[in-house]
């Protein structure tokens, strides 16, 4: 038995050696948690780590990130309440189901923590929560708005590639799309699970049996490095008409080559900076902007891309 | 029997003596009970001052703690009975969704709801297990099977009905309803503003609220839990059927030639897992108000760690519902801890796999010592 | 001897066909209470089969089985072991994971009511194993002793004296000592002879002569599915078995070359 309390005392100095770390980088400024729905797979998010980083160092706050390692939301509902119960000066979260979110949310206000809405959510519904504001993109607007953008370009048909179908923002913007086109959505959407090479294939499965299909609409880099390939693949590259929410080093790329029409930025560097600057300043000097802030979107084209090519993945 | 009892020799001089603390320790729970002083002292230490031990806090923790005990307790079971669940999560999401769909888009009385849920669920428990008993083949392959076919449904129905994949409204609909705060109510509500009101716990300083305790009751998946805690340890160690349970696991072959109906023991706790996961279900429903294809996933995965960090067998046979509940706390509290310590998420998962070997190491040694396994 | 007795069961004619394969050739064995009825044969002779047939898991394709003078139909082995015929297999006995007491009443638990609850009555099963395990000879640590850490002829042991216990009045021992070391095989065998001593029929299947001999009464020889005869104790010699066994002239060359010490 001595021996197994020795293994014990060991494994306890190994596992508290990355918290020391932890609590020795923290500032001494104000705390605020950013808490996201995405799973640990979701590459996107890095962009987010970094610009609260950012505005951390710049700011001297301290600001954690914060997710459901599945994406269960759920769990998120827990974390929030995690959140508040450690009593950091605000929390920037994300609304991705009110039903679940409402509750905690409303529970860390009234115990007197700020919260900012980004990324999914509405204007309204963070009015409804009692959020300081909203900062994001709109999602069905956006896609409303790509969509109207591809009926112009003579669009008539188009296959999502919804690497997140649980998500419900992600079906609005396939839906968006849609209504922008002034047609139904229908099987136009696919699930096409997390795994690339899953996406590709089923890209690839879809278009061999709808060959008229007129353009492809991806909601992320996920859903969008595999259908690159899988056109490549076809020989449809360049050739079928193809838009996509996001940015990231490959969409870029694609951008360039001509095989991507354009890309929605919803910019989320301003998503995870503006918040964190927003509340620092609150809370510093009471002064807060008038109105929700829309990060997005823009599109991106093959115009003016040298500044995404240079910071894409990592601030755009 | 009439043969007088032959002279027996003392004692056997290769049977050590064992000390009574020795022998009160040595149990399946003691490495449940070790990781469990081990992960407090811990947290303790680096997180005390963090609010982790504060009423809404603990609070926290609890919950997350019950969540997971709560589906812990049917896999200790099917897991001690020699089989796997592996559509656990599935099912949690299958069965909130099937609440939803029912009350919500068919406008069913909740209670109504909640119990064809149940039904539908324990019967789906039921037929994996009768597959795996008609077919012999490994629950493993049976239950992943399910895994998918659940959640296929989950995300495919809504779709179908409501054209999205997350149904909302369900707190409208359960309003007034006599079954729904069975599951996500709260009790002793009159304790927790006693408490605020006498300043033991924290009270809300502001909003609608101001002035009430900012926890205040003990939900009803708590209570759940500790019900289905003590359901599961005293079938497993204080009844016939427990008896069965432990045997038809160790050696299914065995069981059946001194008689213990092997299969339907086995069934039976498929149902009993099935039945697990939709009180888990129906609690998060009830609680949140809304069903979503995501719920779940992945949930399968961490009641088995819970249970073999409470010291059962993978291979069946052998374990603890007690220790899985302890399995439990520690991932609960060890999830929600290491946020409190302000630890960076990610490596969440290396504490998860450190403590999972750990705790597996010392139930190995532990349960040597108590089998005589070599 | 105990030849006076009526039977307890008698195997008549048996035979067991699998298929084209014809594992049972009409094999006929009587068997009396208190004697020891040793089933001797070498692999692939039908013992295992015969006793499947016997204690319900078969069903014979021609020929009949009278249990007490009756003619038995068995429909599975529960039948068999509610009539009195008790199987203790060589590997399928115990559930080592399980303490003594647990195993000792596995299938049979005892039951006290509490309330409105039905208990495992712990404190009743762990006095009666204890007690049950002292008469055989076995010192426990303890009832909650787990099963593993028995020696393979002590796990022998209280898995006859479970049978024994349970009401057993035939007792079919499926080579209990063809894994064993020599001391453990003698506490075995010194079982057997305490449980016949009771007035329970042994069937002790072994291709061990020497293990016969100890404590045999009668021995049954079978060879490709056929009965070589049954002969009492002090009839036949060792040597005389051991050929029945082998079936044929090769064993007495064989037994030549290594000086009579198979």
């Amino acid at each position: 038995m001595t021996s197994l309390m020795k293994k014990l005392a060991l494994a306890t100095a190994v596992a508290a050696a990355p918290l020391m770390m932890a609590s020795a980088a923290s500032a001494d400024g104000e705390k605020y948690i950013l808490v996201s729905h995405a799973p640990d797979s979701d590459s996107w998010w890095n962009t987010i780590k970094n610009g609260i980083a950012l505005a951390g160092e710049q700011m001297g706050v301290e600001v954690e990130y914060r997710n459901p390692p599945t994406g269960d939301l759920a769990d998120m509902a827990r974390i929030i309440e995690q959140a508040a119960a450690s009593g950091p000066n605000g929390i920037i979260t994300t609304l991705a189901d009110p039903d679940i979110l409402e509750g905690p949310i409303k529970a860390a206000v009234d115990a007197g923590v700020d919260v900012i809405i980004m990324n999914t959510g509405s204007p309204e519904k963070a009015r409804e929560v009692g959020a300081l504001m909203y900062v994001g993109q709109p999602e069905y607007d956006a896609g409303y708005a790509a969509g109207i953008r591809a009926k112009g370009d003579g669009i008539g048909s188009f296959l999502c590639v919804n690497h997140y179908i649980v998500q419900p923002s992600s079906q609005e913007r396939c839906q968006g799309f849609a209504d922008g086109l002034g047609i139904e959505l229908g099987n136009q959407m696919i699930d096409a699970g997390q795994d690339p090479a899953e996406i590709k294939n089923r890209v690839l499965a879809y278009l061999s049996a709808n060959p008229e299909t007129d353009a492809v609409l991806t909601l992320g880099p996920t859903s969008a490095d595999p259908t690159l390939l899988a056109l490549e693949e076809n020989g449809m590259s360049g050739d079928i008409y193809f838009g996509t929410f996001d940015l990231g080093g490959e969409i870029v790329k694609g951008i360039k080559a001509g095989v991507i029409e354009w890309g929605i930025d919803q910019q989320p560097f301003l998503q995870a900076y503006l918040p964190v600057v927003v509340m620092t300043n609150y809370h510093r000097y009471g002064v807060l902007p008038g109105n929700n802030i829309n990060s997005g979107p823009g599109f991106v084209t093959a115009d003016g891309l040298t500044m995404i090519e240079k910071f894409a993945g990592e601030y755009r | 029997m009439g043969e007088a009892a032959q002279p027996v020799p003392a004692t056997d001089e290769r049977v050590k003596e064992i000390s009574g603390l020795r022998k009160a320790l040595i149990r399946p729970e003691l490495g449940g009970m070790v990781g469990t002083v081990a992960v407090f002292t811990f947290f303790l230490l680096f997180a005390f001052d963090s609010g982790m031990f504060n009423s809404q806090g603990m609070m926290n923790w609890s919950i997350v703690s019950a969540q997971f005990m709560i589906i812990a307790v049917g896999a200790c079971l099917l897991m001690i009975a020699g089989e796997f669940d592996l559509s656990v999560g599935s099912m949690i999401g299958f069965a909130g969704m099937m609440i939803a769909i029912f009350s919500v888009t068919y406008g069913w009385p909740v209670w109504m709801a909640i119990m064809v849920t149940f039904v539908l669920c324990t019967a789906i428990g039921g037929l994996n297990g009768y597959i795996v008993i008609r077919t012999g083949l490994p629950s493993f392959i049976v239950t992943l099977a399910f895994l998918f076919i659940l959640r296929g449904f989950t995300i495919f129905l809504p779709q179908l009905i409501e054209r999205k994949t997350i149904i909302g409204g369900i707190k409208d609909v359960a309003e007034g309803d006599w079954l729904a705060p069975v599951f996500g109510g709260k009790i002793l509500g009159g304790l927790f503003t006693w408490m605020g009101d006498n300043g033991l716990i924290a009270t809300f300083t502001r909003g609608t609220r101001e002035g009430q305790p900012v926890v205040d009751g003990i939900p009803m998946l708590i209570i759940w839990a500790i019900a289905l805690i003590i359901f599961g340890h005293v079938l497993l160690t204080k009844t016939k059927f427990g008896n069965w349970i432990f045997a038809s696991g160790g050696d299914a072959e065995a069981a059946r030639n001194s008689g213990v109906p092997v299969n339907k023991v086995k069934i039976l706790m498929f149902m009993f897992t099935a039945f697990c996961a939709t009180v888990f279900a129906v609690c998060q429903v009830m609680e949140f108000g809304s069903a979503g294809a995501d719920r779940g996933l992945l949930k399968e995965f961490e009641a088995i760690i819970a249970v073999v960090i409470g010291g059962a067998l993978l291979t069946g046979g052998y374990g603890s519902v007690l220790g899985a509940a302890l399995g439990a706390l520690i991932f609960g509290v060890v999830q929600q801890g290491l946020f409190f310590a302000g630890v960076e998420s990610s490596l969440f998962r290396v504490f998860l796999g450190v403590i999972l070997l750990g705790a597996v190491i010392l139930n190995t040694y532990i349960r040597r010592i108590i089998t005589g396994e070599r | 001897m105990t030849t006076e007795h009526a039977p307890i069961i008698q195997m008549k004619d048996i035979q067991k066909h699998f298929g084209s394969v014809i594992a049972l050739a009409g094999v006929s064995v009587d068997v009396f209470p208190g004697e020891c009825h040793c089933l001797l044969g070498d692999n692939g002779a039908g013992k295992s089969t015969f006793i499947k047939t016997m204690s319900g898991v078969h069903k014979p394709t021609h020929g009949e089985i009278l249990f007490e003078g009756q003619e038995m139909h068995f429909a599975d082995p529960r039948d068999a072991i509610s009539a009195g015929i008790a199987t203790v297999h060589q590997h399928l006995a115990m559930i080592p994971l399980m303490s003594v007491s647990r195993n000792f009443f596995m299938g049979n638990e005892p039951v006290k009511s509490v309330g409105p609850l039905k208990l495992f009555d712990h404190d009743y099963a762990n006095k009666v194993t204890m007690e049950e395990m002292r008469k055989m000879g076995i010192n426990l640590r303890g009832p909650d002793q787990a099963v593993g850490t028995l020696s393979g002829g002590e796990r022998q042991t209280v898995a006859i004296a479970r049978a024994v216990h349970f009401g057993a009045k035939v007792l079919i021992l499926d080579e209990p000592t063809s894994a064993l070391g020599v001391r453990q095989t003698a506490n075995v065998l010194a079982t057997i002879d305490k449980v016949r001593k009771q007035g329970i029929a042994v069937v002790f299947i072994t291709h061990n002569v020497r293990h016969a001999m100890a404590v045999g009464d009668r021995f049954t020889v079978l060879n490709r599915g056929q009965t070589l005869g049954t002969a009492q104790r002090g009839q036949i010699t060792p040597e005389e078995l051991q050929d029945l066994m082998a079936g044929g002239q090769e064993m007495v060359k064989l037994e030549g070359s290594l000086g009579g010490t198979v």
